[in-house]
């Protein structure tokens, strides 16, 4: 039987290694050869680690090379596979002591029972022997209990107690020899007990070593890896000391410039905010002067304000009571005025039965005077017949002497143009060209003919016809000498009315906004003086061809009173004396309508190209000549010699006179030279003789030297 | 006491002054004598007050340092804070008062707490585990505290209420020593680990020594007297029990060995078939050394059957028969036991087919222990053709169950085929030269095995030497795939492959 303290303490499993097995003698005879068998696994196994190991360590260079693996980790590689190797070793070592006592108690095992099997079959030998043996005896007891002989009981009492202590004895022998095998059994337990006792000795002693030395070898290896991870540790620190520098290095560097930066920035706000600060500042003290300006004109005003409501409120209260006071007065003065009404009622009543008096006696008045009117009208008339009487005479006068003088002054004319012509031809040596002039042709008095424009015509027709409107009755006709006798001033007017209202559309729109504010002659006449411009009419004949026409087509188409032949031939007799026809009844206006105006103007127009120069009217000499151009032409007259030539006569005279002032000089002169002539060959022959003298070459210096003689 | 009390005192005037001054004070206790002169603190003088009356060289020693501290005076005294919990520590047995202090006066307190005072007054009042972990280094030299969950009060309890067992001799110890430490004791212990019962003496001596060995002796006509501690009443008051590790059996007997004192009775085992089946939360239950045969086990296993938790089952060490390895089997397809031991028993053949089928349709079993049995061939084969459909088992043991070649023929082929066995024990077997060598060809077809022992099982050293280098293929492989999914830092890794080999 295994003592179970050893087992439990097998179970452990460090044990030292490097002393080898060394057991004690042992009972079985294959333990020793057990023991070398596992003796030679065990170096086997050493031998195998370690050439393991060194091929680990190859291995492991090779995979430091490859994959960069640190030293450290090649070392704890190398010291794991070593430890384990040492442990697994250890353990084999140790546990190889179990093994062993469990073989050996199989073997104990195996041969107990053998020999328990021996001793059972020694027992039951033994059993059955005894029993054999206790059954004879037995049987022998039943043999002895037949007999009856004394003699012969006694024999069979000694045999059969001879035969119980052999069978006694070979119990006995049997005890004994169990006895001693049990003692063997005694001793053996003994030897057991200290072979165990040795064994656990072995094995502690086993363990301590193993424990030792794996205490050692792991120190050792701790050494190593903690070796390895220093130098590992301090090469790692010296790059993360180198990385870690330069990256300080770094930092500081971008510290200093950010600090700088930061600095600078700072300074800059600083001054920006001072900056910033001074102007608020400003701004603010100006906003606040300007507040409080505002705050003192507004104070002010406030002040004026209220005086002036205050000024305002004593005035209207003022003006109130002011007011109040005028109602009052105004209620008095109204009912004065009431009255004072009354009174001129009163007073207008007795104006107006004045008034009434008066009118009647200004009527009868009225009536005294157009009576003394009328009368002084016929005489005048009878003034005019004489006046007129006497004016034909002094035209005749006029006449005659106008001849006389003219004569007298051609012969002068004639007289100075022949001084000229002789003057020209003889002392100027020019072509001269006889003058002609109108006046020199002219006989009789000049009768300045000269047409007035349809306008002044149309003036003077407006104003007459205005005129006559007051007393019609009286038109006398002897005023319109201007007129063609046959048409009176009325007539013309309204014909002159009828073509303005007809024909508006000549005029232009433009002039038509002008007129509006005129008053209607004048617009009347502006009107007119457009239409007529636009028909082409210029002159007075043109307008009184106008109305003769129109009078010519009234006649024409309405009954046909008078013929258009008769009318001319009447008109070209009626240039002596237009008062012959003046009674004659003009065509009334009134009989043209409105829309034949248009034909009429129609046919006036055509018939007005081409008769244009056919016929001139003669015109009226009036009875107040024109003296202007009387005396312009007698001022004509006199310069028939243009001034020029009169000019050229006077520098012609001045020239001549010149002329003969140096005739005469000449002539005084070239007797001057004759005489001097004359002296000038007598000095002559007198140098000649004085040169011809001998003193001259007797001279030292000869005069005929210095001078040299005049030759000739 | 009184040495507690001067060491006590000097630390606690400390506590009264900020936490900055706090550590300059414990500087200026431990090595006072140069840094006072130069920098005289007023953290001194209160210093000097309790030290006094303790040694009177001290009192002179520092009076002298006074002497020359111009900002000295006596006005300073303790704070009363102070002074209370001083007095709270004093008093702490008769009175005590922890919960209704501030956090930091509770850890002075604590710090300041005797070992030795009672356990039914610090039991459920204190949590704190630096104190346990001063009252388990003052009991025992030795202290595995990763052994009991990390928990310095667990372990306390634990190991308390071990050796309460331990030393319980039935009849003569009163129950009520171990039934009043329940209370206490009920939600920290999570694990028993008892290697020693001891049985009943009828002489009032110890249980020890000489007398022993006559005394049971005698007792070996009185069956009925020979049955141990009952732990019914123990176990259902512990309601956090997890693990159950017993040995029927004393230890230290040295010569006077009796085979009564290693006697583990029906009325025993019926007593610990009911307390197992009764304890719901148990993973873990070990009875090793403690002889139990056949119809014992399969009386703790019926109670086991059906088990809602269990995961761990270890019976090595007894006398457990194919009848047993049988019930086992049944076991297996019961329940969802991870872990079954059944090392060095007297399973054979039959026992061992049982195994083989209950394993060739169960999805939970991971690791099987038949180390030093008897399985032979017969039974070895059956466990390979188990093998062949089971997808779950990790860890095989067939270590000394005198195998031969046609078994290793099988688990060539088996190693071929399967992908989650990771660790085969095959030592101590007559495997032979051919064997080792058909294993060899199933080995190189096998790329999850990380361990395979064949020691001292007639192996040509060749093979063994080739099998040793394909292992190592696959350990490394296992290391990287271990590795690649999981970036962890090398020194972790590292240490990957220890493990398994662990």
């Amino acid at each position: 039987m295994n003592p179970p303290g050893s087992l439990g303490v097998l179970e452990e499993k460090e044990e030292e290694h490097i002393a080898t097995p060394i057991l004690g003698p042992s009972i079985h005879s294959d333990n020793p050869q057990e023991r070398i068998q596992a003796r030679r696994l065990r170096i086997a196994a050493r031998l195998e680690a370690r050439r393991r190991e060194a091929l680990g360590e190859y291995l492991d260079g090779k995979k430091e090379n490859e994959e960069d693996q640190s030293k450290s980790y090649k070392q704890k590689e190398e010291s794991r596979l070593k430890l384990a190797k040492l442990l697994l070793c250890g353990t084999e070592l140790v546990t190889n002591i179990q093994v062993a006592t469990d073989t050996r108690e199989i073997h104990r095992r195996v041969e107990e029972e053998e020999i328990k099997r021996q001793r059972l079959e020694k027992l039951e030998n033994e059993v059955k022997t005894s029993q054999d043996k206790f059954d004879e005896i037995t049987v022998k007891w039943e043999e002895g209990k037949q007999r009856r002989i004394p003699q012969e009981l006694w024999e069979m009492l000694n045999a059969q107690q001879v035969h119980c202590a052999g069978l006694i004895e070979d119990k006995n022998k049997l005890i004994s020899e169990l006895q001693q095998e049990l003692k063997i059994k005694d001793d053996q337990y003994v030897k057991d007990l200290k072979k165990q006792s040795d064994d656990i000795c072995l094995l502690l002693e086993r363990m301590e070593e193993q424990v030792k030395n794996v205490m050692k070898t792991f120190r050792q290896e701790l050494q190593n890896i903690e070796k390895a991870f220093e130098v590992e540790r301090q090469e790692l620190l010296t790059s993360n000391k180198k990385k870690w520098e330069r990256a300080l290095q770094a930092h500081n560097a971008k510290e200093l410039e950010y600090l700088m930066n930061r600095i600078k920035k700072v300074e800059d706000y600083e001054k920006q905010l001072n900056k910033q600060r001074v102007w608020d500042c400003e701004e603010y003290n100006t906003i606040k002067i300007k507040l409080e300006q505002d705050v003192q004109i507004l104070e002010q005003q406030l002040q004026q304000m209220k005086a002036t409501y205050q000024l305002n409120q004593e005035k209207l209260e003022y003006n109130f009571q002011v007011l109040k006071k005028r109602d009052e007065e105004s209620t008095v003065i109204k009912s004065q005025q009431k009255r004072k009404i009354n009174r001129l009622h009163d007073v207008l009543n007795n104006l107006r039965s004045k008034y009434n008096k008066q009118v009647k006696q200004f009527q009868e008045e009225n009536q005294s005077l157009t009576s003394d009117y009328k009368r002084l009208v016929l005489q005048f008339k009878e003034l005019q017949k004489a006046m007129r009487h006497f004016a034909l005479i002094d035209d005749k006068q006029f006449r005659e002497i106008w001849l006389m003088n003219e004569e007298e002054a051609k012969d002068l004319i004639n007289r100075a143009f022949d001084v000229d012509r002789i003057i020209h031809t003889h002392h100027l040596g020019l072509p001269w060209m006889a003058p002609n002039f109108w006046f020199l042709k002219n006989v009789g008095p000049i009768s300045q003919q000269q047409q007035k424009s349809a306008t002044q015509i149309l003036e003077e027709v407006l104003m007459e016809a205005e005129e006559e409107g007051a007393d019609e009755d009286s038109s006398g006709s002897e005023s319109y000498l201007d007129l063609p006798k046959q048409v009176s001033a009325r007539t013309t007017r309204k014909i002159l009315m009828l073509l303005c209202d007809e024909s508006g559309f000549l005029i232009e729109s433009k002039l038509l906004s002008l007129l509006l504010p005129l008053e209607k002659s004048e617009c009347y006449l502006l009107r007119l003086d457009a239409i007529f411009s636009a028909l082409g009419i210029e002159n007075e004949d043109d307008l009184y061809k106008l109305v003769n026409f129109f009078l010519k087509y009234q006649t024409h188409h309405s009954p046909p009173s008078q013929e258009p032949l008769d009318l001319r031939a009447e008109k070209a007799g009626s240039l002596v004396d237009g008062k012959s026809q003046e009674k004659e009844p003009p065509p009334s206006p009134k009989l043209i309508h409105p829309n034949d105006v248009l034909k009429i103007l129609e046919a006036f127009v055509m018939g007005l190209r081409k008769p244009k120069d056919s016929w001139v009217p003669v015109k009226l000499l009036k009875v107040v000549r024109d003296d202007s151009k009387d005396s312009e032409y007698w001022k004509a007259l006199t310069t028939v010699i243009p001034a020029t030539t009169l000019n050229l006569w006077d520098a012609l005279y001045t020239a001549l006179e010149k002329y003969h002032l140096v005739l005469t000089q000449r002539a005084e002169l070239l007797i001057e030279n004759s005489s001097l002539e004359r002296q000038n060959t007598e000095l002559q022959q007198l140098l000649q003789q004085y040169l011809d003298t001998k003193i001259n070459s007797e001279l030292q210096v000869p005069p005929t030297q210095v001078f040299r003689v005049p030759t000739k | 006491m009184q040495e507690t009390q001067t060491t006590e005192s000097p630390s606690i005037p400390s506590r009264s002054s900020t936490s900055t001054q706090d550590r300059s004070s414990a500087v200026g206790q431990t090595s006072s004598t140069s840094p006072q002169p130069s920098k005289p603190t007023p953290i001194i003088p209160p210093l000097v007050k309790p030290t006094g009356p303790g040694s009177g060289s001290g009192v002179r020693w520092m009076r002298r340092i006074i002497a020359e501290d111009a900002e000295w005076s006596l006005a300073i005294v303790p704070l009363l804070t102070e002074l209370c919990i001083q007095h709270i520590v004093k008093n702490f047995q008769n009175n005590p008062i922890l919960k209704q202090l501030l956090p930091e006066h509770q850890k002075k307190v604590l710090s300041h707490l005797s070992p030795d005072l009672p356990l039914a007054v610090t039991a459920n009042l204190i949590d704190d585990e630096s104190y346990w972990r001063r009252c388990c280094t003052q009991r025992w030299p030795v202290c595995h505290v990763d052994n009991h969950g990390g928990s310095w009060k667990r372990m306390f309890f634990e190991l308390h209420l071990e050796n309460l067992l331990k030393h319980f001799i039935p009849n003569t110890t009163d129950p009520a020593v171990i039934l009043n430490m329940l209370p206490l004791c009920r939600n920290y212990v999570r694990a028993l680990r008892v290697d020693q019962f001891l049985p009943p003496v009828q002489l009032p001596a110890p249980p020890r020594g000489g007398d022993q060995s006559d005394s049971g002796s005698e007792g070996e006509m009185e069956e009925p007297a020979m049955d141990h501690y009952q732990l019914d009443d123990l176990v259902a008051g512990l309601s956090h029990l997890e693990e159950l590790d017993l040995v029927y059996g004393v230890k230290d007997c040295g010569m006077n060995f009796e085979w009564n004192l290693f006697l583990f009775t029906y009325r025993d085992c019926h007593s610990l078939a009911a307390t197992v089946k009764a304890c719901h939360t148990l993973k873990i239950f070990r009875l090793t050394r403690s002889k139990v045969d056949d119809d014992k086990a399969r009386i703790l296993i019926r109670s086991l059957l059906d088990h809602p938790a269990l995961e761990e089952l270890d019976l090595s060490h007894n006398l457990i028969g194919d009848r047993g390895a049988r019930a086992a089997a049944k076991l297996l397809s019961h329940s969802r036991l991870r872990v079954l031991n059944l090392a060095n028993n007297q399973v054979r053949a039959p026992g061992a087919h049982s195994l083989a089928h209950a394993l060739g349709h169960n999805s939970n079993l991971i690791s099987l222990n038949l180390r030093l049995n008897c399985i032979e061939d017969e039974g070895g084969q059956a466990l390979a053709h188990a093998l062949h459909t089971n997808k779950c088992l990790t860890t095989l043991h067939l270590g000394g169950n005198e195998l031969s070649e046609p078994t290793a023929t099988l688990m060539s082929q088996v190693l071929t085929i399967n992908t989650t066995l990771t660790s085969i024990n095959l030592s101590c077997n007559h495997i032979g030269l051919d064997g080792g060598k058909q294993l060899l060809e199933g080995m190189s077809d096998n790329k999850t095995l990380l361990e395979f022992d064949l020691r001292l099982s007639d192996i040509a050293r060749e093979s063994e030497y080739l099998i040793g280098q394909a292992l190592c293929a696959n350990r490394e492989a296992a290391r990287q795939r271990a590795l690649n999914p999981s970036h962890f830092m090398s020194p972790v890794t590292a240490k990957g492959p220890e493990n398994p080999v662990g």
